[in-house]
């Protein structure tokens, strides 16, 4: 399985160092003073094949070293439309910065666009959504990985024949959203049944025990977004490995510099309760 | 591949050099007088007239040509006695001088009446020579004596981090270092993630670093040479040499095949690293293997006095294994065949045939599935040189090289339940081609002076399929080569030039300039370089790096030549420079090449150096203040912005002092600019996690490094047999929390906050070696 494997050299690496290192190394917290920058735009928008309203999300960035409450962005105008001539304007809910649908439902094979405009700037992004995949099954394993020995959820799944498909998996553990973004690719196994394994790759993740109820959500999602996220884990997974390459901001499928990304996909989900 | 420009060359330097009815040749080899071992660079001059003489190539060999006449000859090296000769030179003669190794070697007493003044008279400028005994005595981490972390101690020399072997000449990326082991390039030269390099100090006769202005006979990298001579074994008799240490042990033996006429040297090392993980409290840990071995070997033989053949090997790999089947290893091999041949007493010739590898492969299980990847580049490798010396004054060498490199980016295997699949990636074949040739003139006079040229032919062959891309990576085409079909020619003339110019008999100012290419890349997005960095060869889209330097040197010499010093600036202009575009996913993607982006590079700086190479004490500051900034389009909105090896100060400071015979005291201190990286300038949330928002590229520093390394060798009793020593070092005396790294992160005690966390290596870390020599 392609994808696992890569994502497991990388690890892999992070261990190496941290394996010799631990015997040596010591953190502490330092104070570095960082440049400020004016505020830019995040945008987090999202459609699915799933019954409506859809949701557009609009904030900024904050210097470093404020605490962690991103400035919203009111009154933007947000417009999603399709490639079949539908078109919503979306209205901001009562939480402000995040923006709804009002009749727009996602439609596999379509391809939408998110037009905003705010602050006299109009950022564009597309998005396809592609056939939804089904879960065939969903099993557990103990796999002895590089932290430790570690139940892991084995995601079983028949990959769409004759192009490439991206797939992105959300674990939810007993109604929490885990963080760790699982993605594959079936770039040797086109049309093949496969498994992914979804190996936690931040500390937040908690560990899956007994009882626990577990729901896995399928993506299948389009090439740049897959890209988007791609390139946030890498930059997200943190580790040594990381210490001297280049950190740069993920690749964005929304132009004009907007951080973020606009999500169309089709997506399927399946529940177990570990024994 | 005979050009027949050789032929003209030859024919003109003939009606050049016309000789007269009454010269003769006097030549043959510099030897180590115990152990045979040909010394490199020696120094065989005429007392009268100054200047006249010659220095040993590569093989220790030296050819001078002279008037019929007596003279009085002097062979001499540093840290050797001075050999003075007599000679009636009436017909062609071969003399060998046998040197032996001062026993006072850093004593104020002097033999010969001349101090060595190598560096004042020397042609070649931004060229340093590594003492092999300094290397022994200077500190280093966990006391493993080490080829590269010692020149890092040079000025223009940079270390890539922490501990780490890896290095920056002049401001150059890593992979602009062409490391060669008795003339095969060594691509991957550190074990252990870089903490160590894969030079084993025992298998090592002579290193030399050349900081870009390196003879024509060398090419293909921008930076610098690092020339690496493996010791040729001892023809005299049996010797075993080992050492015992706290993460390697290492044990040589050498002896002569036929006494006199062939020897061999058999070197190896082991780590045991991973006897550490055996403390650890975890199991996981403690089931986990880590640790790298090298071998080193030898041989040669003398067939008769024209003739002389050399085997040379090196094979060294790095193991990590976490439980049975998950792992991964790396190594290098090297194989070097050289047959040396006398044409006559005038024209040394070298042939070479050359093998290097270097691999990688992983292992994994996964749900179930194994999975291994492999990726490796290959290289053979036929070199012929020559050395023709006419006259006294003139040396001539030229030759070519044919390098053929074969690259396996990446073959990933997986067996699912009903079958293996594989992935491969296209294979990547190239042949480099390169003809030389180079002039040395030493006047009796003031100024001496080389020039050079190579033509560098570079072809990426096929099989395969080749892309073209448009400026956004996408690609436009898609084209298939036949086997062997070329795909693209890179023709490259480089222009070598130095000259040294004598003011007196204790300085000298000289001037360098040198064109090198580069026509291997490496695509690696760390500076510490990863196991699994991936070489690309020139291609359809990639093209050949070409660096431009000039260097204005001034050489003096104080105290009768106890000290030298030495000062040099110099400006490089880099072209066809590579970066990554943003998030670019360089390994195991058949369209790597989409993701890099182009442009230029300019590095320029000052070195200083003072060197006291004589006395109870010695030692050297070296200082570099310097500059290193790209430009690429796609990148910081295409304005010039600092590397990351951009070091403005970097000062190395190395003192060794012998108190008595038995107990020597040394210490470095080393402190330089912190790297230039870029950090986050804010934060956003997207998809409930904080992320960091960047702007500019390495538009920060890492905080300034600083440390103090001490040593202590207690030299035991020594026989005619056996001698043994201690060495005791502290890394980090005064426990400085220097930077590795430094993380943003969230906050683990307060959800609202970010934190930045640095991660400091090393601090006082002791260690003890053991030393052991049967002679």
């Amino acid at each position: 399985m392609k994808t696992s494997i890569l994502n497991i050299v990388k690890f892999k690496n992070y261990f190496l160092i941290s394996s010799i290192l631990i015997f040596f190394s010591c953190e502490k917290v330092v104070d570095i003073n960082l440049n400020e920058k004016d505020p830019q735009i995040v945008i987090e928008g999202n459609i699915n094949d799933q019954a409506g309203p859809y949701f557009v999300k609009l904030s900024q960035t904050v210097n470093y070293d404020q605490t962690n409450e991103f400035p919203e962005i009111s009154g933007a105008f947000v417009l999603i439309n399709d490639n079949y001539g539908n078109l919503d304007t979306l209205f901001e809910t009562v939480n402000p910065g995040i923006y709804a649908t009002k009749f727009l439902q996602g439609e596999n094979e379509r391809t939408y666009t998110l037009k905003v405009v705010t602050n006299g700037k109009e950022y564009l992004s597309t998005s396809t959504i592609h056939s939804p995949v089904q879960i065939d099954t969903l099993t557990i394993e103990n796999q002895s990985l590089p932290m430790g020995n570690k139940k892991v959820i084995n995601v079983e799944f028949q990959d769409v024949a004759g192009k490439t498909n991206y797939y992105r998996f959300i674990k939810i553990v007993n109604n929490v959203v885990q963080p760790t973004i699982y993605l594959a690719e079936d770039l040797t196994q086109d049309g093949e049944k496969l498994k992914v394994s979804l190996i936690d790759k931040k500390s937040e993740d908690v560990n899956i025990k007994s009882k626990d109820t577990i729901t896995i959500v399928l993506e299948s999602i389009d090439e740049n977004v897959h890209a988007y996220f791609k390139s946030l884990l890498k930059l997200n997974s943190g580790g040594m490995i990381n210490q001297s390459s280049t950190p740069t901001n993920p690749i964005s499928n929304i132009n004009n510099n907007a951080l973020g990304y606009f999500n169309a996909c089709s997506l399927t989900t399946k529940t177990i309760i570990l024994p | 591949m005979k050009s027949p420009l050789f032929f003209i060359l030859l024919f003109l330097l003939q009606i050049q050099f016309v000789e007269a009815q009454n010269k003769y040749t006097l030549s043959g080899y510099v030897k180590n007088t115990n152990n045979g071992e040909e010394i490199i660079g020696a120094k065989v001059f005429l007392k009268e007239p100054f200047f006249v003489g010659a220095v040993t190539n590569a093989y220790g060999f030296y050819s001078i040509t002279l008037p019929e006449g007596e003279y009085t000859i002097s062979a001499q090296y540093f840290g050797y006695d001075t050999k003075i000769l007599k000679i009636n030179l009436k017909q062609n003669l071969k003399q060998d001088f046998l040197l032996s190794e001062s026993i006072n070697q850093l004593e104020e007493v002097e033999i010969s009446a001349k101090r060595k003044d190598e560096n004042i008279t020397n042609i070649q400028m931004g060229m340093a020579k590594i003492n092999m005994q300094d290397i022994k005595n200077i500190p280093v981490l966990f006391g493993e004596k080490d080829i590269l972390k010692t020149i890092q101690l040079l000025p223009g020399v940079s270390s890539t981090g922490e501990g780490n072997s890896g290095f920056y000449v002049r401001g150059g990326n890593a992979d602009q270092n062409l490391i060669l082991l008795d003339e095969a390039t060594v691509y991957n030269a550190s074990h252990l993630m870089g903490f160590f390099s894969v030079f084993n100090a025992d298998a090592i006769k002579d290193v030399s670093l050349y900081k870009g202005s390196q003879t024509s006979e060398y090419g293909g990298r921008l930076s610098s040479l690092l020339d690496i001579r493996m010791k040729d074994g001892n023809d005299k008799k049996i010797g075993i040499e080992g050492g015992l240490g706290l993460i390697a042990s290492r044990l040589a033996v050498e002896g002569p095949i036929v006494k006199n006429k062939g020897s061999f040297i058999i070197s190896a090392r082991r780590s045991y690293a991973d006897l550490f993980l055996k403390l650890s409290k975890d199991s996981a840990m403690r089931e986990r293997k880590l640790y790298f071995y090298d071998l080193n070997a030898k041989a040669n033989y003398r067939i008769n006095t024209n003739n002389r053949i050399f085997l040379s090997g090196y094979f060294g790999k790095d193991v990590f294994k976490f439980g049975d089947k998950i792992g991964i290893d790396w190594g290098n091999a090297t194989g070097t065949f050289r047959w040396n041949h006398l044409f006559s007493a005038k024209v040394f010739s070298n042939t070479s045939l050359i093998f290097s590898n270097y691999d990688y492969s992983i292992n994994t299980v996964l749900a179930g599935t194994n999975g291994e990847i492999i990726s490796r580049i290959q290289d053979y490798n036929f070199k012929q040189d020559f050395q023709y010396y006419p006259n006294s004054k003139n040396k001539l060498s030229f030759g070519l090289n044919s390098i053929y490199h074969k690259i396996i980016p990446g073959v990933i295997k997986e067996e699912s339940d009903s079958s293996i699949n594989e992935l491969n990636i296209n294979y990547k074949h190239a042949l480099n081609n390169a003809l030389y040739f180079s002039h040395q003139f030493n006047s009796n006079k003031l100024i001496s002076f080389e020039y050079g040229f190579r033509f560098s032919f570079f072809s990426t062959l096929g099989p395969g399929n080749f892309y073209s891309y448009n400026s956004l990576g996408e690609i436009n085409d898609s084209t298939y080569y036949r086997k062997g079909e070329i795909v693209q020619n890179y023709f490259n003339i480089e222009p070598r030039f130095s000259l040294n110019f004598l003011l007196n008999e204790k300085s000298s100012v000289k001037f360098a300039y040198g064109r090198n290419t580069q026509n291997l890349h490496l695509l690696s997005n760390s500076t510490s370089g990863n196991p699994t960095d991936l070489w690309i060869p020139s291609s359809n889209n990639v093209k050949p790096e070409i660096s431009d330097q000039v260097s204005l040197g001034y050489f003096r010499n104080f105290k009768n030549n106890t000290f030298e010093f030495s000062t040099e600036i110099y400006y490089k202009y880099l072209q066809n420079q590579l970066d990554y575009r943003d998030g670019a996913e360089l390994r195991f993607n058949e369209y790597a090449e989409a993701q890099i982006l182009f442009g230029i590079g300019r590095a320029y700086g000052l070195e200083l150096f003072l060197k006291k190479k004589y006395g109870k004490f010695n030692g050297w500051i070296g200082y570099t203040l310097s500059k290193s900034e790209k430009k690429i389009n796609g990148i910081n909105n295409g304005e010039y912005y600092n590397a990351k090896q951009d070091r403005t100060h970097d000062l190395s400071i190395v003192a060794i002092y012998e108190f008595t015979k038995k107990w020597t005291v040394s210490a470095t201190w080393v402190y330089y600019t912190g790297n230039a990286v870029t950090f986050p300038s804010g934060k956003y949330e997207v998809a409930g996690q904080i992320v960091n928002y960047y702007t500019e590229r390495n538009g920060y520093r890492m905080p300034t490094y600083h440390r103090l390394d001490i040593g202590v060798t207690w030299q035991r009793k020594t026989t005619e047999k056996f001698e043994s020593s201690w060495s005791f070092s502290l890394y980090n005396a005064y426990g400085k929390e220097n930077a590795y790294s430094i993380t943003f992160q969230e906050d683990p005690t307060d959800a609202t906050k970010t934190q930045a966390v640095q991660t400091t290596l090393f601090r006082w870390v002791p260690s003890i070696t053991y030393n052991f020599k049967f002679k």
